[in-house]
Formats: C-alpha cells, sequence, structure tokens
C-alpha cells in the first residue's frame, strides 16, 4: 500500500462520514420545529460543506478548490445574516419572562411603600 | 520514507479528531431540546471541527499557497461564526413567546416601561428563593 493509496483511503473515508452527518442535518432541518432550528442546521450544514470541499481540494490536488471553499463561507454566512435580519423587527419588542408574570401577581400595596 | 508515513499518522489522527467534533455538533443537535443549546453544539463544529479538519489538510498537503488559503478560511470561520451565533440568538430571543420556560433570567436589558424595572429592588428585599 503506497503512501498515495493511504492517503486516498483515509479522505475518501472522511468525505462518506462527512456526506452522513450531511443528511442527518438535512433531517434535523426539516424536523426543526422553529424557523431558528432551521438556520442553525443549515449554518451547520454550510460549515460540513465547506470542510468537504476542502477536503476534495487536497484529494484531487485541485487548488482552486479551496477558493471555492472560502466563496462558499462567504455566501453561507450573508445568507445566515440575511435570513436572521429577516425575522428581527426595526423596533424589538422583549418577550414575557417567567419574573414578569411574578410581578403582575405582586399585591398592589407594596408599590406604594418606597413613596412614603 | 518514515517521515512519510509520520506524516500521515498526524493528519489521520487530526482528521479523526474532526470527524469527532462534527459529530459532537450533529448529536448535540439532536439531543438538546432548545435551539440555544443547539446553537451551542453547533458552535462545536464551527470552531473544533473545522480546525482540526484543516490541521489535517495542512499536514497532508506540506508547504503551499493552498495551505495558507485553508488557514484564511478557518479563520474567516472563527471570526463569522459567533457572529452569526449572535443574530440567530436576538432573532430567538425577540420571536419565541415561550421563551421564558426556557430561558430564566437574562441580563439582556428590559423595555423602558416594563414594571419589572420598577420593582427589581423590592424582589430582590422580599424573596430570597435563590433565583437572583
Amino acid at each position: 500500500m503506497t503512501i498515495e493509496q493511504a492517503y486516498h483511503t483515509l479522505y475518501g473515508g472522511a468525505l462518506v462520514v462527512l456526506i452522513l452527518l450531511i443528511g442527518a442535518m438535512v433531517i434535523r432541518s426539516i424536523i426543526g420545529p422553529r424557523s431558528t432550528d432551521r438556520i442553525v442546521s443549515v449554518n451547520m450544514l454550510g460549515t460540513m460543506t465547506i470542510c468537504s470541499i476542502a477536503i476534495l481540494s487536497v484529494l484531487l490536488d485541485e487548488g482552486y478548490l479551496a477558493d471555492v471553499a472560502m466563496i462558499y463561507a462567504m455566501i453561507s454566512f450573508v445568507a445566515v445574516l440575511m435570513m436572521a435580519s429577516m425575522f428581527v423587527p426595526s423596533k424589538p419588542k422583549a418577550p414575557e419572562l417567567d419574573r414578569d408574570k411574578e410581578q403582575e401577581t405582586a399585591p398592589a400595596g407594596e408599590s406604594g411603600g418606597d413613596r412614603k | 520514507m518514515i517521515l512519510e508515513w509520520i506524516r500521515f499518522f498526524v493528519a489521520a489522527v487530526l482528521i479523526i479528531l474532526g470527524l469527532c467534533s462534527f459529530g459532537a455538533a450533529v448529536l448535540g443537535a439532536y439531543r438538546f431540546g432548545f435551539v440555544l443549546n443547539r446553537m451551542h453544539a453547533a458552535g462545536i463544529g464551527d470552531t473544533a471541527g473545522i480546525f482540526f479538519v484543516i490541521a489535517s489538510l495542512a499536514v497532508a498537503r506540506g508547504p503551499h499557497m493552498d495551505t495558507l488559503k485553508l488557514v484564511v478560511l478557518v479563520f474567516f470561520l472563527w471570526f463569522t461564526s459567533p457572529v452569526s451565533t449572535h443574530f440567530l440568538g436576538q432573532v430567538e430571543y425577540y420571536t419565541n413567546p415561550l421563551l421564558g420556560r426556557h430561558v430564566k433570567q437574562t441580563d439582556l436589558p428590559e423595555p423602558a416601561d416594563s414594571p419589572v424595572q420598577a420593582g427589581t429592588e423590592e424582589r430582590k428585599k422580599g424573596d430570597g428563593d435563590g433565583t437572583d
């Protein structure tokens, strides 16, 4: 077994494992209950795709695939930022937490005590 | 020749570490029940996973111009991954109406007319249930 065959087996196996993980993240992005889950899953999927392209650039000895991986990273980042900015309102309103409900149920007489 | 095989085994160990990091990220994405926890798991793959994989490729490729491109790619992902996580956490904070079930306390600022700010000191004196 020559060293080239060893590298080929190693990175080929790594690509197969990455494909399985990418499939798992696709299923996760389908079953994610909220839109944020899907965006997180797509972000992880993009990271694994960048890894696959980088492995391919070494496996096939093609230098331009490293450039493709960099462009993919930039596009993935911009896509996540755009999808996130679609959901944030310009004047955001904070959600109700548990302590807000505690404050509403507190007796009204306590707030008058500070003024005296 | 023996140095080539040593280099191969270093590359193999590094890429197995990277794949284990990605596996941990995917496992966390399935096991955790809330999206902010899933972001924590995704951060493992975004930082440790891609670092180990690119380190393995750099060891296998040797000093070359493409290795420098891959190292730049790692630093780009290290800078952009926290920004993405920050924006996604902001989206979850502002759009999830059931956030109070998962998050008990937060350091984000309250709105100006919130009743929480007016009664903060009273609650600190009043309840000693350890929620502070």
